[in-house]
């Protein structure tokens, strides 16, 4: 999934950062899949999800990296060591992973970042699962909503990372992180 | 290494707690520590990545307010004078921070006492940098954040003096680049290969090319100084220079021009030496085109030896005549003709000096015309009337119809023009062929036209016959004599009536010259120039 959508995560880079993103993300999930070679097919979730972090955060040279790799790691912090996990567990699993995600990148929604894409996800599983949805079609309500995210970054202005100094010049371009946040989310519910 | 966990249920359940305490704190110590590595990383990119002084300052603030958790901030600069400028600033309380500070301190003191916040000096040198930031309502700074800013002050300081320096760089490169480009000189850079680096606007005109067609050819591929006889590739002074070292102060040489004809060419050739750091030997030459000094040269040279040839002639005739009849008995038939021909002689020699003056006149002052209202027939009648005279009027052939509307022009000025062109033509048409004077109206003008039977005037000496003293090279070698001056007065003359004097082929393309003027007519109210210039008057 990743390397399918590299060239445009990159170029969407280009525009706004130092065009990166694509190449970065695809060094980062080549390194975690060459990781789950070697785990133990028995692996917790939350374990399993935690060393996903920590490899992105090892892997990555650019802040895509530690920014993934803090989600991955809060989201297996809140997974614990239970062996399955269920739709809750999933919804709390989410929001730490967005606020860990926020909390490092010091950003808001409203930024022109992931988390744009992001947080509306996280708040639509849980308000899906609360009104009693399938855990199914909760994934795919949150999948919506992160392109709606997504989306939003178009005629937003930058207030993080390197698109800051474009200022008014990044009004009107995709924000890469928020593109790639929508797609590994769709790639979670489709898999 | 781990204390064994104690046996009784209370004590173990304690130290199982103590153990998830401290774990726990563990965590949140990596997770704080990663937090500022993040934010650190962040901030290196943003300096690594700044633009000019105010986009990283814009920048920096941005990132300084979100690490202290702030409300609002303001980022002074100063140079080596002791104001420092407010470069940024976000505040949402509704007054501004001052925009120009004496010094350091006052920032700082500004920031604690009208903000309650907290000013981080980045740089006690120049370029000297506070930055101020304070908290919300009820809030406090976040002191991480803070130590942060603290920790990268030095990086700070480095960056802004590199974005400080580069905008002086790129002030002067521009201010230089509008040197270059605005030098009426060609001027040509080459890198240590010979090959071209720049090529000033001029230097485009001269050689007919574009920089982007020239950068990376060979010097001597783009200026042609082989071809146009300039220098031999092997003695190509740019490549001299970057052998020497040393500039050439003066050298002529010759280049090929946008027509592919020669231009020759001086100046200089200058070299900047290669650099420790790696940069290239440079090589320049800075061009002046000399055709317009050559040409001023030659038109003095034909001046002096003209005038002087033309002076000479009459003054030999006089003198023998005037010898013959001092010194030998003559009859008077034969004392008439000798005093008739010292006559003719004085009147050309009177010519001349009227020519010559004519010319002085022409360019030393704005001409002043006595116009009124005229007919061409009159002053063809007129100039009939003179080569009566000379026994030549039976070969001006006349086509111009009478009924002609009326010019309005200064009669003498205009008669010595058309005197000139029919003598002219009468001058060089060989075996006394007629000359045609022929004439119509042309947009709101007169045109007149003379057409001749003569050797006519070479395509490349057209333009300059109408210039003083310039004589075509036909005309030098038919030994028929004249000042070169002729043509340029009549030219002077028509163009201050606002008509013009073109030279061309005869309209039959038989061997000839034609000659055309244009004349104002006497009511002509669309012609602009007249009417620009009654309303200018009014």
């Amino acid at each position: 999934m990743v390397e399918r959508h590299a060239a445009y995560l990159t170029r969407l880079d280009a525009v706004l950062g130092d065009g990166d993103h694509g190449d970065n993300l695809v060094i980062g999930f080549r390194a975690v899949e060459a990781m789950l070679e070697d785990l133990a097919p028995d692996t917790a979730p939350g374990e399993l999800l935690r060393a996903v972090g920590y490899r992105l955060v090892a892997a990555v040279g650019g802040a895509s990296g530690p920014l993934y790799g803090t989600a991955f790691l809060e989201a297996g912090a809140a997974a614990g060591d239970s062996p399955t996990i269920d739709a809750s567990t999933l919804g709390r699993m989410l929001k730490t992973g967005c606020d860990g995600l926020a909390r490092r990148g010091r950003c808001t929604v409203g930024d022109k970042t992931m988390l744009d894409a992001l947080r509306p996800a996280s708040d639509a599983f849980t308000a899906s699962i609360e009104a009693g949805g399938m855990l199914a079609s909760a994934m795919g309500v949150a999948v919506q909503a992160a392109a709606r995210g997504m989306r939003s970054t178009r005629p937003l202005v930058a207030r993080r990372g390197l698109a800051l100094r474009l200022g008014d010049k990044s009004i009107g371009h995709l924000d890469p992180g928020a593109v790639s946040a929508m797609l590994l989310l769709r790639a979670i519910a489709d898999g | 290494m781990v204390d064994p966990l104690p046996v009784e249920p209370d004590a173990r359940a304690a130290r199982i707690d103590a153990l998830e305490r401290e774990r726990r704190r563990a965590f949140e110590d990596a997770q704080r520590q990663a937090d500022a590595l993040f934010a650190q990383y962040q901030l290196s990119q943003l300096i690594a990545s700044s633009g000019s002084v105010p986009d990283l300052a814009a920048s920096v603030l941005n990132e300084v307010l979100r690490l202290a958790n702030a409300a609002g901030g303001a980022l002074w600069l100063g140079a080596e004078d002791t104001v420092i400028g407010l470069v940024a600033a976000a505040d949402a309380s509704g007054t501004e921070p001052p925009a120009e500070l004496p010094d350091l301190e006052s920032a700082r003191t500004w920031t604690i006492s009208h903000r309650g916040g907290r000013a981080m000096i980045l740089s006690e040198k120049p370029p000297r940098a506070v930055v101020g930031v304070w908290p919300r309502g009820g809030e406090v700074l976040d002191e991480d954040g803070v130590r942060i800013v603290l920790l990268a002050r030095h990086e700070l300081a480095v960056a802004f003096m590199g974005a400080r320096l580069h905008e002086v760089l790129e002030r002067e490169r521009q201010e230089l680049s509008a040197i270059v480009d605005g030098a009426t000189d060609l001027i040509l850079q080459v890198d240590e290969n010979g090959c071209v680096v720049r090529l000033n606007p001029s230097g485009e005109r001269l050689l007919g090319t574009t920089v982007e067609a020239s950068l990376g050819r060979s010097c001597g591929d783009v200026l042609g100084c082989e071809v146009a006889g300039g220098h031999a590739l092997a003695d190509c002074p740019l490549a001299e220079i970057r052998a020497s070292g040393e500039s050439i102060a003066y050298r002529e040489s010759a280049i090929r021009g946008h027509d592919g004809g020669r231009i020759g060419v001086a100046g200089s050739y200058s070299v900047t030496a290669a650099q420790g750091d790696g940069a290239d030997a440079r090589a320049t030459a800075i061009l002046r085109d000399m055709s317009a000094v050559r040409a001023l040269e030659e038109l003095r040279e034909g001046f002096v030896a003209t005038v002087s040839h033309e002076l000479r002639t009459p003054l030999a005739l006089i003198r023998g005549y005037a010898e013959t009849l001092l010194h030998l008995p003559l009859e008077p038939a034969q004392q008439r003709l000798y005093v008739e021909r010292i006559d003719e002689a004085t009147a050309r020699l009177g010519a001349l000096v009227d020519q010559v003056l004519d010319v002085t006149h022409l360019q030393a002052d704005p001409l002043i015309l006595d116009r009124r209202s005229t007919t061409l027939a009159a002053l063809v009648a007129r100039l009939r009337g003179d080569l009566e005279i000379s026994g030549q009027a039976d070969r001006l052939v006349v086509l111009a119809p009478d009924d002609l509307p009326a010019i309005d022009v200064d009669i003498v000025r205009v008669g010595q023009v058309l005197e000139n062109l029919v003598g002219n033509a009468l001058k060089y048409a060989a075996d006394g062929g007629p000359v045609v004077l022929d004439a119509g109206v042309d947009d709101g003008w007169l045109a007149v036209s003379v057409e001749d039977e003569g050797i006519g005037i070479p395509d490349s000496d057209r333009a300059l016959v109408m210039e003083p003293f310039h004589r075509a090279w036909n005309v030098r070698e038919s030994r028929i004599p004249g000042t070169g001056l002729g043509l340029y007065i009549c030219r002077r003359l028509v163009e201050a009536h606002g008509g013009e004097l073109t030279i061309g082929d005869r309209t039959d393309g038989r061997p000839g010259t034609r000659v055309r003027i244009t004349l104002p007519l006497a009511d002509a109210p669309s012609d602009p120039r007249r009417t620009a210039e009654v309303a200018g008057g009014g």
